[in-house]
């Protein structure tokens, strides 16, 4: 199983170019790597678009074309181009890969060590155990129900007058986090607006919100049977006040796991689909009798 | 998509979505006197009604467009959708453009509808056509025979004329081209599923329901030939699989595309498989009745709705999975199916001997919502390519 390597730029000759477009509902993760005949992975280039307002193909087609010209790949040189997430949106793609698939094997890359994955986007969250060459072997999903997710955090953190790169930093200030609804976002709005109004610290409400959606990540998980070493991966990966709500949870629930995150997380889905675009990209080489 | 094919593809998508066989209607005010029968799913013997200048009109039900309001009042909840949704159209006037109807054997609940559709339209012509489940010529081969003979002189007394041997003879060549364009159009798919995707493919299969055969074969010839002139359609590395279990009910076009959304080309399946319920072309020189007689004994497909011996079912789907070269099978079946869901254990049995990966969920012709069966179908495509070589 190949792991993390540094960024290099095309610093190996050889090897297979691979991207990995990960569409999700909210950013597009890029990520273009080099595979070495050895399987040591060199990843070329990294990106993150957040889609806004903007038309969902141009963003994909521009982010696409700003990740090879970081990697200095010419489009050509790609030998997989593996979509994730919204897949169809990809047109240049040569094969779509399902978002567990994917996440999983970005999580093994970046944290060989993890047997259960907490992937939380913008829309959902879903929680996996997986075995050592990513295989998923058990898997819960949140329900339609937003507050487990990323764009319910986005708009508490709009609420409150937060940059999103402050949030997590923030709740990790916390002295007294303040319970929120774990069921509903409506609630759970209400009860930060109830907050606000009563002079609580926005360190403290964006702590609660994180124990909240904590909660919800612990019963994903408990329910998967994982146990162990646990990546969070995705959009909220970043988040270092949710991935230590999440390890308190953890504790506060005696569970045998602990949580990491990697500087790469986001991109795992991303990276995930390169990986396996490789893999997939041998395959087909080897079947059809022809070098890969 | 060039503009030529786009017009193609819209014709068929509009026929698709017409509920009210605006097709159906236009070819019967096309000249005086000219009659339209209906027929449930799986096989009728259409040979027969073409040949008396009756224009044979497949119904599938109401699909997702058509909200039920007469039609539950008829059924137990336990009961699938199709007979629920084909009530309701002719209940709400649709179907008055049909002369009659004629109900194949395909299981208990569309047996029943005919009974039910003689109570509930005293006057117009209904049939159940019970195939016959014995395949030796002596036993269901003389069935059949007394069968179609009165089939026969039922058409003829609705068209009001004879149903020459010739007239039949010539019939049964029209529906051999049109089986052959079908082979070729699924062979064809088989080879190039990115070229005919299904969710394409099905709207040229599912137009012949409502255009005569001679017009429907030029159709499908025309999508044959267009096809793959579209640049953009290239392959990807999506999984091969069969789909099996949709001979009845149809599943919505949004479960078709989200299939192939999920990363899987489908190389096979029984879609409108009173198509192709006959595997080859039938004879047309001779005893026209005996040569559909011996096709149905002969050439019929393997389907839920008909009798084999053990294993021979089994054996037909890995067949199908080897020619077509899939990798996987997702049975795919309508809720409260029996025909198509006692079958499965049966054919899941033939798979595991061959290691042949297959995975199984069900839907309703009126489903609307997709996410989970696109989460399972692309899991399912991810498992064939990840890890069946592990």
């Amino acid at each position: 199983m190949t792991t993390a390597t540094s960024t290099a730029k095309a610093s190996v000759a050889s090897g297979l170019i691979t991207a990995g477009v990960d569409v999700g509902a909210s950013a597009v993760k890029i990520a273009v790597l080099r595979i070495g005949d050895d399987q040591d992975v060199s990843v070329l280039a990294l990106r993150a678009d957040r889609i806004r307002r903007r038309d969902l193909r141009s963003v994909i087609r521009e982010g696409y074309a700003l990740a090879l010209e970081e990697a200095t790949v010419a489009p050509e040189e790609v030998a997989y181009a593996a979509s994730t997430g919204e897949g169809e949106m990809v047109d240049f793609r040569r094969g779509h890969f399902y978002g567990m698939t994917a996440h999983a094997r970005g999580a093994i890359f970046l944290l060989p060590e993890v047997r259960a994955v907490v992937d939380v986007g913008a829309l959902h969250a879903r929680a996996m155990r997986i075995d050592e060459r990513s295989r998923v072997l058990g898997y819960r999903m949140t329900s339609q129900c937003a507050s487990g997710s990323g764009q319910f955090l986005e708009n508490v953190a709009r609420y409150l007058g937060v940059a999103l790169e402050e949030v997590g930093p923030l709740s990790c200030r916390s002295a007294h986090p303040q319970q929120v609804s774990s069921i509903c976002a409506v609630l759970a709005e209400t009860d930060v607006i109830n907050m606000v109004s009563r002079g609580i610290t926005t360190a403290d409400i964006l702590k609660g919100i994180h124990l909240s959606m904590a909660g919800r990540f612990v019963k994903l998980l408990r329910a998967t049977g994982a146990e162990g070493q646990v990546a969070l991966t995705g959009g909220l990966a970043a988040d270092v006040g949710l991935a230590r709500a999440l390890q308190e949870k953890v504790n506060e629930e005696g569970l045998a796991m602990e949580i990491h995150t990697h500087p790469r997380s986001i991109y795992a889905g991303a990276l995930g689909a390169a990986l396996w675009g490789g893999y997939r990209h041998r395959v087909l080489a080897r079947r059809a009798g022809v070098p890969a | 998509m060039k503009p030529e094919l786009e017009q193609l593809v819209h014709r068929a998508q509009q026929l698709y979505e017409d509920l009210d066989l605006a097709a159906v209607r236009t070819w019967k005010q096309a000249a005086p006197g000219r009659k339209a029968i209906g027929y449930m799913p799986i096989y009728v013997p259409r040979e027969l009604m073409h040949a008396a200048g009756i224009l044979p009109v497949g119904i599938l039900g109401g699909g997702d467009r058509l909200e039920i309001i007469r039609g539950d009042a008829y059924f137990q909840s336990y009961i699938c959708h199709i007979p629920r949704s084909t009530v309701e159209l002719a209940l709400s006037g649709r179907l008055d453009v049909l002369d009659g109807m004629l109900f194949p054997s395909i299981g208990d609940v569309i047996r029943n509808l005919s009974g039910m559709w003689t109570m509930l339209f005293p006057g117009r012509y209904v049939r159940y056509v019970d195939v016959p489940q014995n395949f030796d010529p002596k036993v269901g081969g003389a069935y059949w025979r007394r069968e179609l003979e009165t089939l026969q002189g039922d058409l003829t007394r609705l068209a009001g004329r004879a149903i020459k041997d010739d007239d039949l003879r010539h019939s049964i060549a029209i529906y051999n081209q049109n089986r052959q364009a079908i082979r070729e159009l699924y062979q064809a798919r088989s080879w190039q599923p990115w070229v005919y995707p299904t969710s394409e493919l099905y709207l040229f299969l599912r137009a012949g329901n409502v255009l005569p055969p001679e017009e429907h074969t030029e159709l499908l010839r025309q999508y044959l030939k267009l096809a793959p002139l579209e640049e953009d359609r290239k392959e990807k590395d999506h999984s091969r699989v069969v789909l099996v279990g949709m001979f009845c009910e149809q599943p919505p076009l949004g479960l078709l595309l989200t299939l192939e959304r999920a990363g899987c080309w489908i190389v096979d399946d029984d879609l409108l498989l009173g198509m192709r319920w006959l595997t080859g072309e039938v004879e047309v020189e001779g005893d026209p009745l005996a040569n559909l007689v011996t096709a149905f004994l002969e050439q019929s497909t393997a389907t839920a709705s008909r009798y084999q011996p053990e294993g021979d079912r089994g054996r037909a789907l890995v067949e199908s999975v080897q020619h077509n070269v899939a990798e996987g099978v997702i049975f795919c079946a309508p809720s409260f199916c029996d025909p198509a869901l006692l079958d499965q254990p049966m054919l899941i049995a033939a798979l595991d001997r061959e290691s042949i990966q297959h995975t199984q969920f069900k839907y309703s012709e009126d489903t609307g919502q997709f996410a989970v069966i696109r989460e399972q179908a692309g899991t399912f495509s991810d498992s064939i390519r990840l890890w069946s070589e592990a």
